[in-house]
């Protein structure tokens, strides 16, 4: 069965082979290559692909294994089959406006309840000691608000969510 | 001399150290700050045999500057960063604690000449100038006069104070481009670049709503901007006995929305001729001014002229560059200047050595327009080795969290020449491994590689000039199988799938259409 990651926005799909005892074939795309990771301490492994060996750094944190390799790092995120065939259409009603980038609420234009049109803007906040607006991305309702002025959130939190409609008049 | 004034100091430590230090007003100093800082000056004073205390706030407890300290108290404030900027509660931690000093490392309270103000009130000597200096190299206005009347280069501009009615106009008057700034600003906050006139009364007004919230003062002035400047700053040093040295420069013009990211010693720059007289002029000011302690004179430099920029009147993040290149602990130098000690060397004692270059190591995604990154540190490992010096305030299982600025820690490396500390440099960050919060260690190499950089070629617009260096870079079918081979061989789902075939099987796999 395939397996699939996340690596830098793409999904890329593959699947492992055992050959031997810590021996691998690792079939990916049209590559299909002898593999296999021997520990060297905790964090550092000595990674083989073909007849080439690399010394790399490796943590796990949940799915996402991250990877020190050749001066670089990355970030690669391992999707569970019953998430990638799982129907992803939010309810149809709703759009939750998430932060940017990781920041503090600097002030709420909008309670809970109040009708929005596209463009308001709803709260600002500050990253990065730059302010930035964030703005009704549709006509509709303050439906939650998930957050209250001088609090700090981390990038992708939800900050507001609309109920999408036409604005009261 | 760079080892005969180790020597000396040495000497000085072994013979009578004991003795000079209990005659000093304080044998307790209480470090006001987090991070890398806190721990570098806690080091300082324990190896000078004096108490450290560090005040932290709930989410730095696990800190190593914490567990470092002699002794660490707790202070609250709504959000973390107002713990450390509640001078009150800071003072009254060094009243229990028995501090007889205060060092407020860099910003938070390090520039607050109330701060500065009320520890003396409260019998605390504060290791930095006095607060009328702070207060006078606080306002860049009022900065910027004092330096223009004693005859130093600043360069054109426009002052709303001096009347404000005719603000706008005397703006327009000094030309395009040209650079909005805060009165009360600094580290590039509020500050905004204005080419085209037609936007410029709407970016007086957005400057002035940023300057308002940033520093509590909507004052601005405008000054003509010098396109794709050089920043060069000169280190001083001064003490309470009226003498003043300058302990020679550092160009800081790798910068990312007005922030320093690189920093060395000496700047590529500079000539001789030029070197010399930017230095003296720093000195100039600063003695001018009567200052004590250790501070910063700012420059901007373009076209073979250089213009005043600001004085910071604190230590600055950058301060180890002149650390390695001189072979001074600038920390002691702070407390002895505090202590009341007059300078233990002159002007002429002062000679650089080789080439030191400061890397800031930040939590964030340059290719994503240097955005701030959070999460935790799963894995550290730090360079070692000849010219290798990592100030870090990070420790495997630190949480980095949006509540601090994202600067993690700063490698240090120095060399003979420009040459072999960039060489250093480039092998030291492809050995700095950082896993579980994305942090700029590989774009610094990348930069560490580029022709332009090798060739000194560097100016504050570098990195707009060249954004390849940002950019993430592009994946090769090669690294692409590394990685995934890696991703799939620890991922357990993935593995006990392969080895739930038996091995003929799967080698059959090899071949097998799917």
């Amino acid at each position: 069965m395939n397996h699939a990651f996340h690596l830098l926005g793409t999904e890329h799909e593959l699947w492992l082979a055992r050959t031997g005892s810590g021996h691998y074939r690792l079939h990916a795309g049209a590559a299909d290559v002898a593999v296999s990771l021997a520990p060297i301490s905790e964090e550092v492994h000595e990674l083989r692909v073909r007849d080439e060996r690399m010394p790399v750094v490796i943590a796990q944190r949940g799915d996402e294994v991250h990877v020190h390799l050749a001066g670089e790092t990355y970030l690669l995120r391992y999707t569970h089959n019953l998430e990638r065939f799982a129907d992803h259409s939010v309810a149809e009603g709703e759009a939750v406006l998430r932060a940017p980038m990781p920041g503090a609420v600097i002030s709420v234009a909008v309670q809970a309840g109040d009708s929005v049109t596209r463009g308001q803007a709803l709260l600002v906040i500050e990253s990065m000691k730059m302010e930035t607006t964030i703005a009704a991305s549709c006509d509709g309702t303050v439906h939650t608000l998930h957050v209250a002025t001088g609090q700090t959130f981390d990038r992708d939190a939800p900050l507001v969510t609309l109920e999408r409609g036409a604005p009261a008049a | 001399m760079w080892l005969n004034n180790r020597a000396k100091q040495r000497k000085t430590y072994e013979q009578d150290g004991e003795r000079v230090l209990s005659a000093w007003p304080f044998q307790s100093v209480l470090v006001a700050n987090r991070g890398e800082i806190a721990l570098r000056i806690v080091r300082t004073v324990q190896r000078l045999g004096l108490r450290a205390v560090v005040v932290h706030h709930a989410v730095d407890a696990g800190s190593v500057a914490v567990r470092q300290a002699d002794e660490a108290i707790e202070i609250t404030g709504s959000t973390p960063v107002a713990a450390y900027l509640d001078g009150a509660q800071i003072i009254e931690a060094a009243r229990r604690s028995g501090a007889g000093a205060v060092h407020p490392g860099y910003g938070f309270l390090s520039e607050n000449a109330g701060f500065a103000r009320a520890c003396a009130e409260a019998g605390l000597v504060f290791v930095g100038p006095t607060p009328e200096l702070i207060a006078l190299m606080g306002d860049k206005v009022t900065a910027r006069a004092f330096v223009a009347r004693g005859g130093f280069p600043v360069a054109p501009s426009a002052i709303e104070d001096d009347d404000p009615a005719s603000f706008v106009k005397r703006a327009r008057a000094v030309g395009y481009p040209l650079l909005i700034k805060p009165a009360a600003g600094g580290g590039g906050k509020g500050m905004r670049i204005v080419r085209d006139g037609s936007v410029l009364e709407a970016e007086i007004e957005r400057a002035r709503s940023e300057g308002q919230r940033y520093f509590g003062d909507g004052r601005l002035y405008v000054e003509r901007f010098i396109e794709n400047p050089r920043h060069i700053e000169v280190q001083v040093l001064g003490d309470s006995h009226g003498n003043v040295v300058h302990l020679h420069e550092r160009e800081c013009s790798v910068q990312r929305r007005f922030q320093k990211i690189v920093e060395e010693s000496p700047s590529p720059a500079l000539t001789e001729a030029l070197r010399k007289d930017i230095c003296e002029a720093a000195a100039g000011i600063t003695r001018a001014a009567g200052y004590s302690n250790a501070g910063t004179v700012e420059f901007i430099y373009g076209d073979g002229r250089f213009y005043f920029l600001e004085m910071n009147t604190r230590l600055q993040v950058e301060h180890p560059v002149t650390e390695a290149v001189l072979g001074l602990d600038l920390v002691e130098q702070q407390l002895r200047v505090a202590a009341g000690e007059a300078l233990g060397f002159t002007q002429a004692d002062l000679k650089p050595r080789g080439h030191a270059i400061e890397f800031r190591i930040y939590a964030e995604d340059p290719a994503a327009g240097y955005l701030p990154t959070t999460g935790p540190v799963l894995v550290l490992r730090e360079p070692t080795g000849e010219g290798i010096r990592v100030d870090s305030g990070i420790r495997a299982g630190h949480e980095v969290t949006a509540a601090f600025d994202p600067m993690l820690a700063k490698l240090i490396v120095s060399g003979a020449t420009r040459e072999q500390a960039i060489e250093r440099a480039r092998q030291a960050l492809h050995d700095y491994v950082v896993l579980g919060c994305k942090t700029n260690i590989a774009f610094l190499r990348r930069l560490c590689a580029h022709p332009a950089f090798m060739a000194g070629e560097i100016h504050t617009g570098f990195l707009d000039a060249h954004p390849e260096v940002a950019a993430e870079p592009v994946l090769n079918d090669a690294t692409l199988q590394q990685l995934l081979a890696v991703a799939a061989l620890m991922t357990r789902p993935v593995r006990d799938a392969a080895d739930a075939v038996p091995a003929l099987h799967a080698a059959m796999g090899a071949w097998r259409n799917t």
